[in-house]
């Protein structure tokens, strides 16, 4: 279980001790160790996949680099009339090496990610044409975060290429970068310019830092023992055995499943961003309180962070920057110049983010759907923008009023809702059976005959998910305001901040969803 | 520095863009209004711009994007 085994605090301390006690310039090299055992540890000889994506990263680098120098010496002895052939010529190699290392990681990724999707829909393709061929899956293997891993270390290249940062000549401080243990599992993931100078560089112990990052691991467990792994519970019940179920039960499990995801994603991200800082390390936040959005878009900028930003910067921008895709603006701008015409072009590039926001989730056309879903919603609010703008205006509602705000915070939790839906189900299939078995069966007298209490959660359960849920929410809206919790606590006097940590610690202790009668759930990212 | 503040205001007229210094922050471009932006600025000062241009830092202010413009063209 990562980061919520039992060993992991043991980890965590020896790792720390052996950090700080190390010379400053060579404690990098614990990092490395301690990141490589966790590693080994639980992808044993799937490690090899690790190590091929850091040995392609570091040697692509180094090739860009090289082809670079070749560059800025040709400039000096090139003939002016002759320096745009070469820029060309040497342009076109570095896109060469750079496709090289993307074909080869995400090859070796969509090998291991999807050929057995690929295979199952080959088969059923055949099997409409009466053809007896069959295509055998390869096996299961799939190495611990290789879908964070990967983005990160062809971002490192990308950035090579772009001249962003420098190729690193040290291998064993690449492996480090794509394979720090504190965020291997989940992320966040990282970039070369604001991760690798802090994982090179000494940290000094600092007691402000332990603290800060111990009430983030502290947080972090509140929500994935206490919330997560309780609010599973009735969403396995429920969401594994669906046809038995409609109603109220089907509604309480999806509202339920985005409260599981939320807190075990984040709380994940929590633990490995607490562990970080506990070494001098900062992390690039993740989340940023997600369910106060005013819209899909918003949402995903403050929901997986990194994901949308590298998808931004490695795939929305480039896309969008292509010479077909300016030419094709252009020429839809000549002809419609309004806002449609922009609609269409944006929508182009889009596509492609969100197809591949969908599949970097998982092999399956749900997944896909998944993605689908957010693109559609993107592209039909960005459509008709103007006019409810103009609508608005003309019945002169304030559009930022506190009573709209709160409307647009509810349209777009239930919209999440219905994604998360999607997102949680077994199959597309099961995803739209599940959202119309919400409109039948029982509705509000499930809460009163006690139907909701036979779904994996008694009273207790659901005293404790509600009260747990007003806490995030109190937070939540601190933090909106600018507070800084931790920083607040810190300042308090002694006996009041212990008393706010021993009440963090035993509500770990007491309400946490393990022991006899509780099953811990995977981290749900992780299985990506 | 006109045809860009002409540019700008076509992203939205009711900014005024000789005064906003933090574009990306106030959310008032993003990386959609950032990405219409992009091939009006190539057409007009007949400069390339490239993903590796995008970087918030470029796009903050009026005064930015006039800057990198003109770096674009010295290098072109």
């Amino acid at each position: 279980m990562y980061y919520f085994s039992y060993a992991y605090p043991i980890f965590l301390g020896l790792t720390a001790i052996a950090y700080f006690i190390t010379p400053m310039k060579k404690r990098w090299g614990v990092l490395l160790a301690a990141s490589l055992s966790f590693y080994l540890y639980y992808a044993r000889f799937l490690t090899v996949f690790l190590l091929f994506t850091s040995l392609t990263i570091y040697l692509c680098a180094i090739w860009i680099d090289k082809i670079d120098a070749c560059a800025a010496l040709a400039k000096e002895y090139i003939p002016r009339e002759k320096r745009a052939e070469y820029k060309n010529k040497f342009l076109w190699q570095k896109k060469a090496v750079v496709t090289l290392l993307v074909l080869l990681n995400f090859g070796v990724l969509a090998v291991l990610k999807y050929s057995g999707v690929a295979s199952d829909s080959m088969n059923a393709f055949l099997q409409l044409f009466h053809v007896q061929a069959h295509f055998h899956p390869l096996p299961m293997l799939l190495p611990l975060g290789i879908s964070f891993y990967t983005l990160q270390a062809v971002s490192y290249v990308v950035d090579v290429y772009r001249g962003k940062i420098k190729a690193n000549r040290n291998f064993a401080q690449v492996l480090l970068f794509v394979c720090f243990f504190a965020q291997i599992v989940e992320g966040p993931i990282g970039r070369y310019d604001h991760l690798a100078p802090q994982l090179y560089e000494g940290h000094r112990f600092n007691w402000q830092n332990f603290t800060y990052g111990m009430q983030l691991i502290l947080w972090g467990l509140f929500k994935e023992i206490v919330i997560a792994d309780r609010a599973n519970m009735l969403v396995s019940r429920v969401m594994d055995h669906y046809t038995k179920y409609s109603g109220a039960a089907v509604g309480l499990a999806t509202l339920l499943y985005t409260l599981q995801l939320y807190a075990d994603f984040s709380g994940c991200i929590d633990v490995a961003a607490g562990s970080a800082q506990i070494l001098g390390i900062h992390l690039t936040p993740n989340f940023q309180r997600p369910f106060f959005s005013r819209s899909v878009n918003e949402f995903w900028r403050r929901w997986h962070i990194t994901l949308g930003a590298w998808l931004r910067d490695y795939v929305f921008y480039p896309v969008s920057l292509s010479k077909p895709l300016v030419q094709f603006s252009r020429f839809i701008r000549r002809k419609n110049s309004s806002h449609l015409g922009k609609w269409i072009t944006a929508g182009s590039a889009l596509l492609f983010v969100w197809v591949g926001m969908g599949i970097w989730h998982g092999a399956g056309w749900k997944y896909l759907a998944y993605g689908m879903y957010y693109y559609l919603l993107m592209m039909l609010g960005m459509l008709f923008e103007p006019a409810i703008a103009k609508a608005c205006k003309a019945i002169h509602l304030n559009r930022e009023a506190v009573p709209f705000h709160l409307f647009q915070i509810l349209r777009t939790f239930v919209l999440v809702n219905i994604g998360m839906l999607l997102f949680r189900a077994n199959s597309l299939q099961s995803a739209v059976s599940m959202f119309f078995s919400i409109f039948r069966g029982t509705g509000a007298s499930a809460i009163t005959n006690g139907s909701l209490l036979r779904l994996g959660l008694d009273a207790k359960d659901f005293a404790v998910l509600a009260f747990s849920v007003l806490i995030l929410l109190a937070v939540g809206l601190m933090q909106e305001k600018g507070v800084s919790l931790r920083r607040t606590v810190g300042e308090w006097p002694l006996p009041a901040r212990w008393a706010v940590y021993f009440a963090g610690i035993f509500a770990v202790i007491i309400f946490g969803a393990y022991g006899t009668g509780y099953a811990p759930a995977a981290l749900i990212y992780a299985g990506f | 520095m006109d045809k860009l503040l002409e540019i700008l205001r076509g992203v939205n007229p009711d900014v005024d863009f000789t005064k906003e210094k933090d574009l990306f922050g106030s959310h008032i471009l993003d990386s959609l209004s950032l990405v219409m932006l992009i091939p009006d600025l190539e057409e007009t000062f007949d400069i390339e711009i490239t993903p590796a241009d995008l970087l918030p830092e470029n796009f903050e202010s009026a005064e930015t994007i006039y800057a990198m413009i003109t770096r674009l063209q010295e290098n072109g």
